[in-house]
């Protein structure tokens, strides 16, 4: 390995040694069969691939070699090594992605991340408006509340999203919203849009490029928060007309957790003063500064392990072995509005998009909750729902949208159809578990909330046990590996999708 | 509550010196003698955190929902008693200093007429981020305190003060004209990057309190190599270090300190958490919850901190490792002096500048050129061709060299290294020339690394940290 330590560029495949499984075997099919490539423990049942992805086993050990090849001679690696392979990643996303050059795509940690250094680097002034909907993500959600409540005048204009519904009348109610804010907005001012390409609560894949469209025919800023998107959907962000557009790496694409791309047109690249923390290469805007100054800010800001970029590599690879792209994807689709039916049955519940407009590989099912308990927000529900999942040994995601209670599960290519009748057999002796214990548990007031955003204004603060058999308010310290019954709640776990 | 297994070890460790490169993963024939930019990862910390990633795989939801939550809280507690704080909930984890420092700076809500001030020897990264901030609306002043070696820490202090006074008395005109008082955010190196120096920062944080001025410690290289670390007592406004430098923990992974009472300042982590709150709808600090879940990370790095802890207490604990660095930094540094027949930049006798880093001048003549081609110069000879490598800079008229001494140093090689530099010498300034057909050029002018591509896709330039 340590040979190629040299001033010539080096791929990874040079440093590396070559990965045997993608020379010989064939791949098995898709289904319970793929579980021997994955790390999950024995019989945990993984419904939930959406929220922090899952490294195969070649990936986890190519990654391994990278840490050793970062440790031979770190000097070497910060210096030279980590370079032109970073750039070859660059490019190998650049061209799956539909990036018309490697320089429209740079790399960092996660979605929020990416999505927060666009947000942080428009120059905010009084009168600009930022369009978010009830759905955007919670960090995104977050930051843009961050920005309004630090830049006076900054105005919030919320877009409320409501499942379930049809594209057409998403596109309608978009059109609307969007020339409304058009006209109401002051001179000289700024409208920049969010825009979830496939929102995670519920997991709905959303007519992004037709919303963009309606944006950018009225001049305002789209930035597509995609974290979803690459691995799941096909890109083409060239052609799309957004702005921006983020996306995981590490969710749906199989690389190491801390990855993800930032995409930006040549246009909106002069928007992209500084990356966060700002690089030792900054320059000043003014006559001075290259125009790709952005481009070589982002290749070191800051001490990282650039292992989970370099992940893609490897991911891409493996990808292609398993079968590619375009089998993947249509795996998962098929697998997910089967398996959401099925799960629907087993539970006498609906799908949210029975039609499958918005499904893609996650899919959003009714809870069998009666409407009375369901008509307002309890995070100590959703602590419960968690909670319960993971004492079965399985896992999927829950949220409350529209005064119900659903699940968001992920089809992914180690799921199998039966794999949704466990989750729905679960589910009923679940649900009907918090029904009966939340009637005896003492919760407390602030745990309670009319909507699941009301309650995101004010998240109840730190872990109290609410069992029956204490008082309210009783600290205890979280027990994260024991899973402990109804109403012991963290507003971490119930805020976090 | 879950928390971080302790490490055993059932043998003794090697001793210092070669012998105790057993313990990390180092090419056999490289001399490592630049710990100090990215450190260095102990092969028994790269085990021990193993299981840690295998939870994360054998059920992400769990691990990262509830586990590393836990584990992390716990570890927090350890470090928040290492390094002194009042309250585990004044210590949180970034992915480094420079985050860290990010996420304070920019936070500060500036008006017209404050001042960021740095220091012409603070890390490039962060006075850029002064430079940023004073970039955009409302456009805060951006002054500089300039420290030049060879100079002693009473030096420092006395010109530090007359400094934040100078400071004070614009801002008094200022304040007259405003009708508002402006703030001053001071950015103070614990210990420099380069030259890699110990500064008398803690009496650089109480002038600021007696002069109104918010402390912001850059203590990058602080954690593990300066020892007993009391925070409460030095109090700073702000102080952050990177756990992956002296105190071995895997890469990314440092500590940011907010005092309780400044945590208002830092309205939301960067990324912004969905735990963010309104600061008006608030009813008390909503740091640590922000800084506890704001976007998927690689989180075993910040669990890495506490196995490395355990090493370091089987190798003798933080006296012993540091007692022995500090000793081969100056024994090494004083014999390379020697050998290259110029100074380290310490002349104090005591040598108050060095703890385990030593600064020795490059013997070039005067009219050497300050370009970063000699930096890159040195890099290809040393780095790649000759396998040895220290940090290289340009400082108040010289090329300087700065090593770290680690628990795998010895003397012996800073001996290597005096050769290998004095044949480098003469081979550059064949390449170069001398510079004797030169100006002199500005210090800062020339440390102007700008990362760029060369069309042959040659060396990139990343500043020396």
């Amino acid at each position: 390995m340590s040979s190629s330590q040299s001033i010539e560029p080096v791929t990874l495949d040079d440093v590396l040694k070559p990965n045997q499984l993608f020379r010989h075997h064939r791949a098995l099919k898709f289904g319970h069969e793929f579980l021997q490539y994955y790390s999950f423990k024995k019989g945990f049942l993984n419904l939930n691939n959406g929220s922090f992805g899952a490294l195969p086993k070649v990936i986890t050990e190519a990654c391994n070699e990278l840490t050793a090849w970062q440790e031979e001679n770190t000097d070497y690696y910060y210096r030279i090594g980590f370079i032109p392979p970073l750039i070859g990643v660059r490019e190998q996303l650049a061209k799956l992605v539909g990036a018309s050059d490697v320089d429209e795509i740079v790399m960092v940690a996660n979605t929020s991340t990416g999505m927060g250094l666009v947000l942080r680097n428009f120059l905010w002034k009084s009168g600009d408006i930022i369009v978010r909907c009830n759905t955007t993500y919670g960090t995104v959600y977050k930051t843009i509340q961050y920005i309004h409540d630090t830049t006076p005048g900054v105005e919030i204009s919320q877009f409320e999203l409501l499942f379930p519904t049809t594209r057409q009348t998403v596109l309608e109610g978009w059109k609307r919203h969007i020339d409304k804010v058009k006209q109401s907005a002051p001179q000289g001012s700024k409208i920049v849009a969010v825009i979830d390409s496939i929102v995670a609560n519920p997991g709905a894949w959303m007519p992004w490029k037709e919303m963009v469209k309606i944006c950018k025919d009225v001049g305002v800023w789209a930035i597509v928060d995609g974290a979803h998107s690459v691995g799941q959907e096909p890109l083409n962000l060239s052609t799309s007309g957004a702005d921006f557009f983020v996306s995981s790496a590490h969710k749906w694409l199989n690389a190491k957790r801390g990855c993800a791309f930032l995409w930006f047109s040549k246009k909106s690249r002069d928007i992209m003063l500084t990356t966060i923390p700002t690089s030792a290469s900054y320059v000043s805007p003014g006559p001075e500064r290259p125009p790709t100054n952005i481009i070589s800010q982002f290749q070191y800001n800051g001490t990282i392990d650039y292992t989970p970029y370099l992940s893609v590599y490897f991911a891409l690879q493996w990808r292609e072995w398993i079968g590619g792209e375009a089998a993947i994807q249509e795996y998962c689709n098929k697998l997910a509005r089967e398996g959401g039916k099925r799960l629907a049955e087993t539970m006498s519940t609906q799908v949210m998009d029975p039609d499958g407009e918005f499904t893609l590989a996650m899919v959003n099912v009714v809870l069998p909750f009666s409407k009375e308990f369901s008509a307002t927000y309890d995070a100590s529900v959703s602590t419960a729902l968690r909670n319960k999942l993971l004492s079965q040994n399985m896992f999927a995601v829950t949220f409350y949208h529209q005064q119900l209670w659903w699940t968001r599960v992920s089809a992914q290519i180690w799921n199998e159809i039966s794999d949704f009748e466990v989750l729905g057999k679960a589910f009923v002796s679940i649900c009907s578990e918090i029904v009966a214990e939340h009637k005896n548990a003492r919760i407390p007031p602030e745990s309670k909330a009319e909507s699941f955003h009301s309650y995101l204004e004010h998240p109840f603060p730190g872990a109290v046990a609410c069992d029956p058999k204490d008082g309210v308010g009783a600290h205890r310290p979280v027990t994260a590996t024991t899973v402990v019954p109804v109403g012991y709640h963290t507003h971490l776990a119930s805020i976090r999708p | 509550m879950a928390e971080v297994k302790t490490l055993h070890f059932e043998s003794n460790p090697p001793p210092f010196g070669h012998e105790m490169r057993k313990c990390f993963s180092f090419d056999p024939e490289y001399i490592n003698m630049n710990h100090g930019s990215y450190g260095s990862l102990p092969s028994p910390v790269a085990e021990a955190i193993k299981p840690y990633y295998a939870m994360a795989e054998a059920n992400p939801d769990l691990f990262h929902r509830f586990t590393s939550i836990d584990l992390i809280r716990n570890v927090r507690e350890r470090m928040a008693k290492f390094i002194g704080a009042a309250h585990t909930d004044e210590v949180v984890f970034v992915p480094n200093a420079s985050h860290g420092l990010n996420a304070i700076l920019r936070d500060f809500i500036w008006e017209e007429e404050d001042i960021i001030c740095s220091c012409n020897t603070t890390y490039k990264s962060i006075s850029k981020t002064a430079q940023y901030i004073s970039d955009i609306p409302p456009h805060p002043e951006n002054s500089q305190f300039t420290i030049l070696f060879p100079t002693t820490h009473n030096e420092i202090i006395e010109n530090w003060r007359t400094y934040l006074q100078s400071l004070n008395e614009a801002r008094a005109r200022s304040a007259h004209r405003l009708g508002r008082r402006p703030k001053i955010v001071a950015v103070i190196d614990s210990i420099i990057s380069v030259p890699g120096a110990l500064l008398p920062w803690k009496e650089m944080v109480k002038t600021c309190k007696e002069e109104d001025v918010w402390s912001v410690v850059d203590a990058a290289h602080s954690i593990g190599q300066e020892l007993d670390l009391n925070l409460a007592e030095a109090d700073p406004d702000f102080w952050v270090t990177n756990c992956h430098k002296w105190l071995y923990a895997k890469r990314s992974c440092a500590l940011l300190y907010v005092p309780k009472r400044n945590q208002h300042i830092i309205k939301a982590s960067f990324p912004t958490s969905h735990a963010y709150i309104s600061p008006k709808k608030r009813n008390g600090p909503n740091f640590v919850e922000q800084y506890e879940w704001n976007g998927t990370l690689d989180f075993v790095p910040y669990i890495s901190a506490s196995c490395a802890l355990d090493f370091r207490a089987w190798l003798g604990g933080e006296h012993v490792i540091n007692a022995y660095c500090h000793r081969i930094a100056i024994e090494g540094g004083k014999r390379l002096a020697q050998i290259l027949g110029t100074e380290m930049i310490d002349q104090d006798k005591d040598f108050q500048f060095t703890l385990n880093m030593v600064n020795v001048a490059v013997p070039f003549p005067a009219t050497m050129s300050s370009d970063f081609e000699i930096d890159m110069a040195f890099r290809r000879k040393l780095l790649i061709k000759k396998k040895i490598y220290p940090a290289f800079f340009y400082h108040n008229g010289k090329w300087w060299t700065r090593c770290s001494a680690q628990v795998w140093s010895q003397v012996e090689d800073f001996e290597v290294l005096g050769e290998v530099i004095l044949e480098a010498c003469k081979e550059i300034i064949d390449e170069f020339g001398d510079g004797s057909e030169r100006t002199m050029t500005d210090v800062d002018d020339n440390m102007e690394n700008l990362a760029v591509r060369e069309p042959n896709q040659e060396v990139v330039c990343i500043y020396t940290r």
